[in-house]
């Protein structure tokens, strides 16, 4: 790993065949010279399987050239699905697919000229790492002595100098990440889609490939798709993240903006750990005040600046979104408000201690709290906690979509 | 105590299997005249091996069964991994084709062989090797079909995506990536068809002549009406069986083997 490391590092002087915006990214990459734009368009892409049911519905999307664009749902939402569809694995049922403004529909994946770096690798077992990497080449026609030298330089960058004998199954997992990352280098692609492929690391590793995926995008300045299931990979990652469920496409935008403003309850819980904390509750309108009506004795106003917004749905049911991080130990601003919470446990991590707790009296709803790390509480004890009301979102209840509200910035 | 009981069990189960050969192989080597002694090896001779082709003919049938088995392996083998390919990759033909290819399998041998017969002499092929390949080819097919279907199937498809993301063509990720991966299961499937081919009998004996006999017809032969000629009969199953052991030593390494190893996790 450290070879690695150290060799990714070598990258930012090596070049590599590009030519490299220092520190460039999105639009400064596009002064990369000789290649031409790679940006990807799909105009309401579907995917119908043969039994009727769709993978991947009316996506539209366009993905800049040299943009960082993350997909992430749950398993079997169709962002796998959709990734090969760009790479030309998957037939597209209809809609229209372009990259660098031609229509691809029905181009051959070897035609488009992207890589793929696959969940499980793929590589070839019955190649040495050199020939895994130089197949690509091969296939192109490109000369022995050029790809011998491509295939050494990528392999220096990613430090499998020491490799290049093997064969796949002689390799680490970690190893076998680097050869399936070489093998697309190697070849200069247009755009690179990678399919989960930090799933099958362990954590740590996985930590270490994030980063150094995240300097191989800014160095190499190329379109990348990545698709992943993890939130912590989808917030650190990509310039954009795209967020897909049941073969749809449910909101796309920077990942604060995403974070701060979610379109749904399904968004608001998928991409937190701790998730949002749903509070189903009554809106009421008395005094002039619009409140939470959580029970009888728990409510939460609601602050001033989002009565607008938020007043037609006065009189009705609501879900309060809160998210664990704005609820606090304590009242540090007068327009924080008092709950009162029965303490389930708490889980100290170290840096901060979650709290899960039990909010209101006749029907207690678990929520879950960020706290300091200095704070303990018994169980069973009922503790005082703030909530910090302005970023709450109040979701229709019955659609799961947000009331719709100015955005708030993004990264409060 | 329940160890030894396993072996003993084991090892009386090897000799009830391997009686028939080894009493076989004992017979080879001992003169006609003693082949039903009740001695255990009364006399060691080569005679009867001798006899077997010098006039028998043995030699002659010996080089028609190798030609025979391994030519219809070679002519069935591209095509069943062709048809194996499509159907473990591609709805091609659906379950009807699918099934119908089992389903050849299911019909009686003797169902078969009069219109092969009839076919093979329409094209003049009866007595003939390039016939007798014909029709084994044809045998040999669905059954080698289904068995690359399964290997096939346990390819990972990413590894063609791979492939073909990397610039080669479907026929291209075929051949280059999924043949060489597939190997063992073809040399298992290639061995399994040579067996089928060498051992079967009742087409050859109705499609073959006397040039083109194979192995199990011309011991067959040697039940004349002067009596079954034990020693030979003997000396030619044994001969008959090298091939099989040689070629079983492979297969079994061929599946241990296993199908991918490490190109994917």
């Amino acid at each position: 790993m450290c070879a690695y490391i150290r060799a990714l590092t070598l990258l930012e002087d090596a070049g590599f065949g590009w030519q490299i915006a220092e520190g460039g990214t999105g639009s400064e990459a596009l002064t990369r010279q000789g290649t031409k734009m790679a940006s990807i368009e799909l105009e309401r892409v579907s995917r119908r399987f043969a039994n009727g049911t769709y993978g991947v519905r009316d996506i539209d999307l366009k993905i800049e050239d040299g943009e960082f664009v993350i997909f992430l749902g749950p398993s079997g939402c169709g962002k796998s699905t959709t990734l090969r569809m760009i790479a030309g694995l998957e037939s597209i049922s209809s809609g229209d697919l372009r990259i660098g403004g031609r229509s691809v529909n029905n181009v051959a994946p070897r035609d488009r000229n992207v890589a793929v770096v696959f969940q499980n690798y793929a590589l070839y077992p019955h190649m040495s790492v050199w020939h895994n990497m130089a197949f690509g080449l091969k296939m192109r026609g490109v000369g022995l002595e050029e790809i011998d030298q491509k295939v050494a330089k990528a392999a220096d960058l990613l430090g499998l100098n020491l490799l290049l004998q093997r064969k796949p199954g002689a390799l680490s997992g970690g190893q076998r990440q680097r050869v399936a990352l070489g093998r697309a280098i190697v070849r200069e692609p247009e755009a690179f889609l990678l399919d989960e492929p930090l799933s099958n690391l362990d954590a740590q590793l996985r930590a270490e490939m994030r980063l150094e995926l995240v300097k191989l995008h800014r160095r190499l300045g190329r379109t990348m798709v990545h698709v992943t299931h993890d939130q912590v990979e989808a917030m650190t990652m990509g310039d954009r993240i795209c967020i897909m469920r049941d073969g749809q496409m449910i909101q796309t935008g920077r990942p604060l903006d995403v974070y701060a403003n979610p379109a749904d309850i399904f968004v608001a819980r998928f991409l937190a750990t701790p998730p949002m904390n749903l509070i189903p509750a009554q809106l009421t309108h008395a005094d002039d005040k619009l409140v939470v009506q959580i029970d009888p004795t728990t409510h939460v106003g609601v602050p001033p600046k989002h009565y607008a917004p938020y007043v037609q749905k006065a009189g009705g049911p609501i879900t309060a979104g809160i998210r664990a991080e704005d609820i606090y130990e304590t009242q540090a601003r007068p327009e924080w408000q008092r709950i009162s919470v029965k303490v389930v446990a708490v889980e100290a991590l170290g840096a901060e201690n979650v709290l899960i707790g039990l909010l209101g009296r006749d029907k207690p709803i678990e929520i879950q709290a960020r706290l300091g790390r200095h704070f303990f509480a018994p169980v069973d004890s009922i503790v005082d906690l703030y909530v910090d009301t302005e970023p709450m979102h109040l979701f229709d209840t019955e659609t799961g979509k947000a009331v719709a509200r100015p955005p708030l910035p993004a990264g409060r | 105590m329940r160890k030894f009981g396993l072996h003993f069990g084991l090892i009386l189960a090897c000799v009830i299997v391997l009686l028939p050969p080894l009493w076989a192989l004992r017979t080879s080597l001992v003169p006609e005249s003693m082949s039903y002694s009740t001695e255990i090896f009364p006399a060691f001779t080569l005679d009867n091996y001798r006899g077997l082709f010098a006039k028998n003919r043995f030699g002659t049938f010996y080089v028609n069964s190798l030609i025979v088995a391994l030519g219809s392996v070679i002519v069935a083998l591209p095509f069943a991994a062709c048809t194996g390919y499509a159907f473990a990759r591609f709805r091609t033909g659906g379950r009807f084709a699918r099934f119908a290819v089992l389903a050849t399998q299911m019909l009686p041998p003797v169902a078969l062989v009069l219109p092969a017969f009839a076919i093979l002499r329409g094209a003049g092929l009866t007595n003939s090797l390039p016939g007798l390949i014909l029709v084994y080819s044809a045998l040999n097919l669905p059954f080698l079909t289904w068995i690359l279907m399964g290997f096939f199937e346990g390819v990972p498809a990413d590894l063609e995506g791979a492939a073909m993301t990397d610039g080669a063509t479907a026929w291209g990720a075929f051949w280059r990536i999924v043949i060489p991966v597939s190997l063992p299961g073809l040399a298992a499937a290639g061995v399994l068809g040579f067996i089928l081919s060498w051992n079967e009998f009742l087409f050859a004996l109705v499609l073959s002549g006397p040039q083109t006999a194979t192995i199990p017809v011309s011991l067959a032969a040697l039940q004349t009406s002067n009596g079954v000629q034990i020693a030979k009969v003997s000396a030619g199953v044994v001969l008959a069986i090298l091939p099989l052991v040689i070629a079983s030593r492979f297969i079994q390494r061929f599946i241990i083997q296993g199908l991918t190893f490490g190109g994917v996790k």
